[in-house]
């Protein structure tokens, strides 16, 4: 297990294109992906490879969010995953 | 050949194969499959996601890139479809409760729906609709039924059907609808008033056409008489075909009016205002004066949610841009009566029309009416915005629409945000008792704009839906023409804006004897400005004035119908 907290920059939070790309970029690895919203206290890990467990998350900016994996690719998931997220998941 | 006959509502003569519309019902029982079929039942979903996969591919690729956005959506459905945790979920209901693949497939599907449904951003809740779309689709695959959507016809064909909700007209594929016949509705109803600003011919009110007609039968539609003939004979199409040319034709000559400025033959100037529902349509704009008509309820109708501030400000603020810096007349949220919302459960009343709609909704729904009012404030800096409020019935009710106004403009004022601080006010005329005090109203507010259809049926207890009394729904009585004068003089004398936004702007028939009123603003579809214009070049203001005192000293909707009727064979 990996994990590694950043924190979401799209102003208007993990919706539509964004999740989308994230979602496509999850199942790229082979590992167990979750994604969790830190900013909410009742907030469970969501399945990183579903959109609309991703879309439910309901993370707004400025959120710290935590992505974790777990299998043989596990850090390569997370960086690439963390990275994404912190370059704004290809929105300006 | 049969022949059927309804009221046509849009005119238009066409020819060509049916195609039956029916929305889909998702209607799916909990069923179990026996011990030992839940690999059929697995492989049976399989198959259904494929095909589902298929349909969409296809779908994306039939849009053009004028098409953009359509295509976007169904590019979302594929990510639902291939959803790995409602997939897994599908798969080990079927496998370890023996559940049947439809059955599972609805359970789930709903499931995550409602889930997405709950998320506090409107614009991720909706996509719960999306998710839904997705599960009719895998449910109609599993039952073996072809695909039904307006939005997506790959051939031209005159759609028949029961009734078209508002939401299936808004995503109608126009270019390839040739006529639209319905069971239900009548000229004001909204599948009318659509077909006819996409200029697409309808007849509406035909008894029984969903039981008589199938898919890919031939019909003939002359929206000009009513009539459709189901398997015409060689002699009625050729007269259909001639009438076609005829229409087309006179469409044609109209058309060559459509870039004049309105005016009567005298070259008295008449504004000439376009009725929209949505930013697609303000293209039109260039040959009319002023949007007289911006009709928020479609906003409203495409998500399951009330559309938030920033959505609607956004809407608005396109609508302006597009405008060229003339007039928009907004008109506040009016549902209730025949319009419902899907983001708003209102109670069941007895009599709608006479209940709890429009601006009385709004003001019952106060937050509601104060996101409304501010993204509208917010917009009115990006051009000229009139707000208008719907169904006044009072002073009161002007006074009340007028604080809520204000109320919005203290809470912008609150988050330093700008707004048109002179934005007009104005009342859509509809209810007798706010005719009848048309001059304290104009004292009051800023413009008004008289909504004909709901005038009409309200004047004379006719309810507009009901076909039963289509007959005692007179637009042209005399007693309409006598309430119009009432309020044109009233609003003239106050120096006050006044126009007529409701079908009878629209019609070349009315037109002379409105103008005659002394109206000089007439806001319409798109569809009738060329006629509109043509028609009204054809009368002096002095002979519009003695027309419409003739209109008015009438007795009967049947005379004021003959006398027009005379004029045009003169």
């Amino acid at each position: 297990m990996y994990a590694k907290t950043v924190v979401l920059k799209n102003a208007s939070g993990l919706h539509a294109r964004p999740a989308s790309e994230f979602v496509a970029c999850a199942k790229q690895f082979a590992s167990k992906i979750y994604i969790k919203n830190l900013g909410d206290p009742e907030a469970v890990p969501a399945n990183a490879k579903s959109i609309v467990r991703v879309l439910a998350a309901g993370i707004p900016v400025d959120t710290q969010i935590e992505i974790s994996a777990e299998g043989e690719d596990e850090t390569a998931a997370v960086d690439r995953l963390a990275d994404l997220i912190e370059t704004g998941l290809g929105e300006d | 050949m049969k022949i059927f006959k309804g009221t046509p509502v849009s005119p238009g003569v066409a020819e060509g194969y049916v195609y039956l519309y029916q929305a889909f019902s998702c209607d799916v029982y909990e069923t179990y499959v026996q011990s030992g079929e839940e690999t059929t039942a697995l492989s049976s979903y399989e198959r259904a996601v494929r095909a589902a996969d298929d349909e969409l591919l296809h779908l994306i690729a039939s849009f053009s890139a004028g098409n953009a956005d359509k295509a976007k959506i169904f590019a979302a459905h594929r990510e639902i479809l291939a959803d790995e945790e409602m997939d897994e979920e599908i798969r080990s209901a079927i496998l370890s409760e023996r559940q049947a693949a439809d059955f599972a497939v609805n359970r789930v599907y709903t499931e995550f729906a409602l889930l997405l449904s709950k998320v506090g951003d409107a614009l991720i809740a909706a996509r719960a609709t999306d998710i839904r779309d997705v599960r009719n689709r895998l449910i109609r695959i599993l039952h073996g039924e072809t695909e039904k959507n307006l939005s997506t016809l790959q051939t031209p064909v005159v759609v028949v059907a029961h009734d078209l909700l508002p939401s299936d007209t808004a995503t109608l594929d126009k270019k390839n609808v040739l006529a639209i016949v319905t069971e239900v509705g009548g000229t004001t109803s909204h599948s009318a008033i659509l077909a006819r600003s996409f200029g697409i011919p309808a007849v509406l009110g035909v008894p029984d056409v969903t039981e008589a007609f199938q898919d890919g039968i031939y019909a003939a539609v002359d929206a000009m008489s009513g009539e459709i003939y189901l398997e015409p004979d060689e002699t009625v199409r050729r007269n259909i075909r001639k009438k076609r040319a005829a229409f087309l034709k006179d469409r044609e000559d109209a058309a060559r009016y459509l870039n004049d400025s309105g005016s009567l033959r005298d070259g008295t100037h008449i504004d000439i205002g376009l009725n929209i529902g949505s930013c697609a349509e303000v293209e039109p704009i260039r040959y009319c004066d002023f949007i007289g008509l911006f009709r928020t309820e479609f906003l409203y109708m495409q998500t399951d949610r009330l559309p938030d501030e920033e959505a609607q400000f956004s809407a608005y603020r396109d609508v302006l841009q597009q405008a060229d810096g003339k007039p928009v007349t907004i008109r506040t949220l009016d549902v209730g009566g025949d319009k419902t919302l899907p983001g708003l459960s209102l109670p069941k009343e007895e009599n709608p029309f006479l209940g709890c709609r429009a601006l009385r909704l709004c003001l019952r729904n106060r937050d509601l009416f104060l996101t409304q009012l501010r993204a509208i404030l917010r917009a009115s800096v990006y051009g000229k915005l009139w707000v208008m409020f719907p169904m006044v019935g009072s002073l009161d009710d002007l006074r009340a629409a007028k604080e809520a106004l204000a109320e919005a403009m203290r809470m912008l004022d609150q988050r330093g945000i700008s707004y048109d601080k002179a934005v007009k006010t104005g009342v859509m005329i509809e209810i007798p008792s706010v005719a009848l005090m048309a001059a304290d109203v104009a004292a009051e507010c800023d413009f008004a704009s008289v909504g004909t259809n709901d005038l009409c049926q309200y004047l004379h207890a006719a309810d507009r839906m009901n076909p039963d009394v289509k007959s005692y729904y007179q637009s042209f009585s005399p007693a309409m023409f006598r309430a119009l004068r009432m309020i044109f003089d009233a609003f003239i004398a106050a120096g006050k804006p006044v126009s007529v936004c409701g079908e009878l702007a629209g019609n070349p028939d009315a037109a002379p004897v409105l103008a005659g009123l002394g109206l000089r603003k007439f806001s319409m579809n798109a569809g009738s400005v060329a006629g509109v214009k043509r028609a009204l070049r054809r009368f002096s203001l002095t002979e519009a004035q003695a027309l419409a005192g003739q209109v008015c000293n009438l007795g009967t909707e049947h005379a004021v119908k003959e006398l027009l009727a005379g004029l045009q064979s003169s």
